[in-house]
């Protein structure tokens, strides 16, 4: 019958009108935005994106391959204080050090998969969350990274152009988000990704079927631990600053809960993730100045907790959110999606 | 020289083989790695420095008041949170306890705020005992006959009651009981609540030898999970030993290599013991069935 | 003919359970081998050793010329032995294309490296995904599962559930094919598709077929050769007929019943 049907189609990124429709339209919003934004969101949007990398890099390993780690604030802090050393001390052009610190935490991620190789869920969880503490705890002894005080991060430059504000630095982070999702897809979407979908459905199959598992599981160890260590050496030049506190386990909690809230084993779903929580995070805050709910929360310090303590809401919120997810949606943001566009579909019957 | 060595490391070992305790108790009923276990030791002691400092009750009262509280959270955080995932996979229960540890450190934080206080144990830390050359802390011996006591009073409770008996009976076969009339959902909830007395005692004990502030139980938690993994996360006896090893192969460590990266030892640990016995130093090896 | 696989003193423990007892036979290029025996007797953990799941504790599997045992699953799966499991092993949160797809797997070449040039029709990647779908697309032409192709496998009933798994077997090319219980939990009319589908890739695809099954009408009517074991020991081998119609087999197969065991095995 159709004997001429084109397989390219299947695994296209736009496959209809519509969609390339939506594409152009993400794609000129996030050109035209700098030019019409107050500094404050760019600033917002920045983080954001840096946290698009992470999770996606992080979904990778987690949804992916069903391989769990509690120690990617380790690799963030990697990538972070690798960019800046070799920039500060060695004087290596921007491109090339955020390259190197990407390859280097890809390194240590290979390292730490293979330990993980033999190990099950919990092993593997407990194996990270050290190696986490273990990188915090080196950086915060050793000289050369400043010790507890940290570093101050140089300005980003690429050949002649220099980044003297958020704005400025916004483009290259957005190349980055944009080029690193898309790999992303396209690694999912054959044959590497099937690999590591496969391990995580029913190893035995995969192995019965040729798929080395050593190999691909240490490979999304590494493919995860590169996207968080550039991610990492992003963040350095958007915070200005880095130092050891900035990368302890409760990032690496919220690295995790970036990929449970958008949905485990999606693209998708992880720029969602990553955007809800970091923008909660940020948001939080300031979680007294929210009308309404601010003021409430304020009442409810003063008669019971402590204000000065308030800020300590994001925890406990974002602690409940990951408990509500598991037990009410476990595909998150992505499974509330898929679920009103069924019911938008299907509207008004 | 090596004595005193032993004598130190037994010490900090206590607490350590304390916190993998409280973990394996609850890894042997569900097979979870508690991350909350942690938080809930320090919201257990902060419970026990406010009941200290309100000078209300005499410190034996406040510690005893601190144990029933602590088995009251553990129980509460089971009933709460734990039971409500339904068919949970592993992922699932280590992203609840995880939920868990974040709801207990952001209340704490909240609660007490981020300042270092000091916990007002009336047990000297500084003041010691010696025997024949060798030197201990009023509150490392403590530590140290606590630890023991608490180890016969688990075995016992294990071997000779009933509850024990049932807890036993329902880690080994969840469905074998369930069919005998054990009623597995209360057994859980117990098992939380003994794991949670057992890690606030260790919060108790550990607090007066740092500042007590929400990051109190972080290097504990990740000692105890080495510990753990040590004994092969299934054996109460291999933690309790796991926890002595990483004691002293800790203060050897910082006497011989390291002071300063002494803390990323139980991180080797884990990582050695797992890629040369995945199944811990002191259980046998299993072969995954198909 | 050659031996395709040859297995001999094939012996495993578990625990204080011996679970292979000094198993030995050969199985022929081109022949249907079916293996049968009680539950327990250890045809699983046979398949589980030639597919490099197990480690035996003795004794040798020869394939094509070359020990297997001391490899890796996957290295035995690309030497051209593919497998089907007693309970299906399917990804089941993905499409069927996409599971008969990593029965591709070993022929295909793409990295990350390659994969991330996937937009340009050119690229490696992209050259290869649709090569071999179209090759997938014979697969799924040949079982009749057009109409679960995009569907996820979950939501397939057991019975396509197999068809996709003995699809996804198929699609790595293999020389041997491992079958765990390939009929179980299929009704009347799937089981006779199955027959006439086992009869093709053993003649039209020239696919050695090795099978665990239970269902005796079955193994009688599409095996040339029966293995019976029991307790990991060879029971008999040889014609169905003759396998059972030996008195070893039809007490310990069939129980002590002789009546009934006859007429089992007159069917």
């Amino acid at each position: 019958m159709d004997m001429k049907r084109d397989y390219f189609e299947d695994v296209q990124l736009l496959k209809d009108r519509a969609q390339k429709i939506w594409f152009g339209i993400l794609i000129i919003t996030l050109i035209l935005f700098p030019f019409v934004s107050p500094n404050y969101y760019i600033y917002l949007i920045n983080y954001i994106a840096i946290n698009v990398i992470v999770t996606v890099g992080l979904n990778l390993l987690i949804g992916y391959t069903g391989q769990i780690s509690l120690g990617h604030a380790g690799f963030f802090a990697i990538g972070a204080y690798a960019t800046t050393l070799l920039m500060l001390k060695l004087h290596v052009p921007f491109l090339l050090a955020i390259l190197i610190a990407g390859f280097l935490a890809a390194a240590f991620g290979f390292l730490l998969g293979l330990p993980a190789l033999r190990l099950e869920g919990p092993y593997l969880a407990i194996a990270t969350l050290g190696f986490g503490m273990a990188v915090t705890t080196i950086i915060g002894r050793v000289p050369l990274f400043g010790g507890h005080m940290g570093l101050q991060t140089p300005p980003l430059s690429i050949g002649p152009f220099v980044a003297k504000n958020d704005r400025e630095i916004y483009v290259v982070i957005m190349l980055f988000t944009f080029l690193m999702t898309l790999a992303a897809r396209n690694i999912t979407r054959t044959r590497v990704g099937r690999a590591l979908i496969a391990i995580r459905d029913s190893d035995i199959a995969a192995e019965a079927l040729g798929v080395n598992i050593a190999y691909y599981k240490t490979l999304a160890f590494a493919i995860s631990a590169f996207y968080t260590g550039v991610a990492g050496g992003l963040m350095a030049f958007v915070l200005g600053f880095i130092n050891p506190n900035i990368f302890d386990l409760l990032q690496s909690i919220l690295f995790l809960a970036m990929v449970v809230v958008g949905g485990a084993g999606t693209i998708l779903g992880s720029v969602m993730g990553a955007a809800v929580v970091s923008f909660l995070h940020i948001k939080l805050e300031a979680v007294q100045n929210i009308p309404g709910v601010g003021q409430f929360l304020v009442y409810l310090s003063q008669k019971w907790l402590s204000v000065s303590g308030l800020p300590n809401f994001t925890f406990v919120l974002f602690g409940l959110i990951l408990i509500f997810i598991v037990v009410f949606e476990r595909l998150g943001l992505y499974g509330i999606w898929l679920r009103s566009k069924i019911y938008w579909r299907t509207w008004p019957f | 020289m090596f004595g005193q060595l032993i004598i130190n490391g037994l010490a900090v070992g206590s607490l350590y083989a304390l916190v993998a305790l409280a973990m394996v108790i609850i890894y042997k009923a569900s097979e979870v790695p508690n991350f909350a276990q942690g938080e809930m030791a320090m919201v257990s002691t902060y419970f026990a420095y406010m009941l200290l400092i309100s000078n209300q009750v005499s410190w034996h009262v406040a510690l005893l008041g601190t144990l029933v509280f602590a088995f009251a959270l553990g129980m509460v955080l089971e009933f709460l949170f734990v039971r409500r995932a339904k068919d949970p996979t592993v992922l699932d229960l280590i992203i609840v306890t995880l939920g868990m540890q974040l709801v207990l450190h952001g209340l704490a934080g909240w609660k007490w705020g981020p300042d270092q206080k000091d916990f007002p144990l009336p047990i000297s830390d500084t003041d010691v005992v010696q025997v024949g050359g060798l030197v201990i802390s009023y509150l490392n011996l403590t530590t140290m006959i606590a630890a023991l006591l608490l180890m016969g009073l688990l075995y016992a409770f294990f071997q000779y009651t009933k509850i024990g008996v049932a807890m036993k009976a329902t880690q080994q076969n969840w469905m074998a009981a369930r069919i005998n009339g054990i009623r597995t959902n209360h057994i859980l909830g117990i098992t939380w609540g003994i794991s949670s007395v057992i890690g606030a005692i260790a919060g108790v004990l550990f607090a007066p030898t740092s500042t007590l502030d929400p990051h109190l139980m972080w290097d504990p938690l990740i000692k105890g999970f080495a510990a753990a993994v040590m004994g092969g996360m299934n054996s109460l006896v291999g933690a309790a030993l796991g926890g002595y090893l990483l004691g002293f192969i800790e203060n050897l460590f910082g006497l011989y290599i390291s002071l300063e990266f002494k803390s990323i030892v139980a991180f080797l640990a884990i990582v050695l013991v797992l890629w040369f016995r995945p199944s811990g130093l002191f259980s046998k090896h299993y072969e995954r069935r198909v | 003919m050659a031996a395709l696989l040859k297995v001999e003193n094939l012996t495993k423990h578990f625990g204080g359970i011996l679970a292979l007892d000094h198993l030995s036979f050969e199985v022929q290029e081109g022949e249907i081998y079916s293996i049968i025996g009680p539950n327990g007797a250890g045809k699983t953990t046979l398949f589980n050793c030639i597919s490099g799941l197990y480690r035996p504790d003795e004794g040798s599997i020869v394939f094509d010329g070359q020990e297997l045992i001391g490899l890796k699953p996957h290295r035995i799966a690309e030497m051209g032995i593919a497998r089907t499991f007693q309970n299906i092993e399917l990804f089941s949160n993905m499409t069927t294309m996409d599971n008969l797809m990593l029965g591709r797997h070993i022929h295909m070449r793409s990295g990350v490296w390659h994969s991330l040039f996937l937009p340009w029709r050119k690229s490696l990647t992209a050259r290869e995904e649709v090569a071999h779908r179209a090759r997938i697309e014979e697969i799924i032409d040949f079982l009749e599962l057009q109409s679960a192709r995009n569907q996820l496998v979950k939501s397939l009933p057991y019975g396509r559930q197999k068809l996709v798994e003995l699809g996804r077997a198929l699609a790595l090319e293999p020389k041997l094919l491992l079958l765990d219980e390939p009929s179980a939990g299929m009704n009347t009319e799937e089981r006779q598709d199955l027959f006439f589908w086992l009869q093709d890739i053993k003649e039209d695809l020239g696919i050695t077929i090795v099978m665990i099954e239970h269902n005796m009408q079955m193994v009688m009517d599409v095996s040339d050769r029966i293995l019976a074991i029991d307790f990991g020991k060879k029971l008999a081998e040889g014609p169905p007929e003759e396998v059972a119609n030996h008195p070893d087999v039809i007490k310990a197969y069939l129980g002590e019943d002789e009546d009934e065991s006859a007429a089992v095995a007159r069917q």
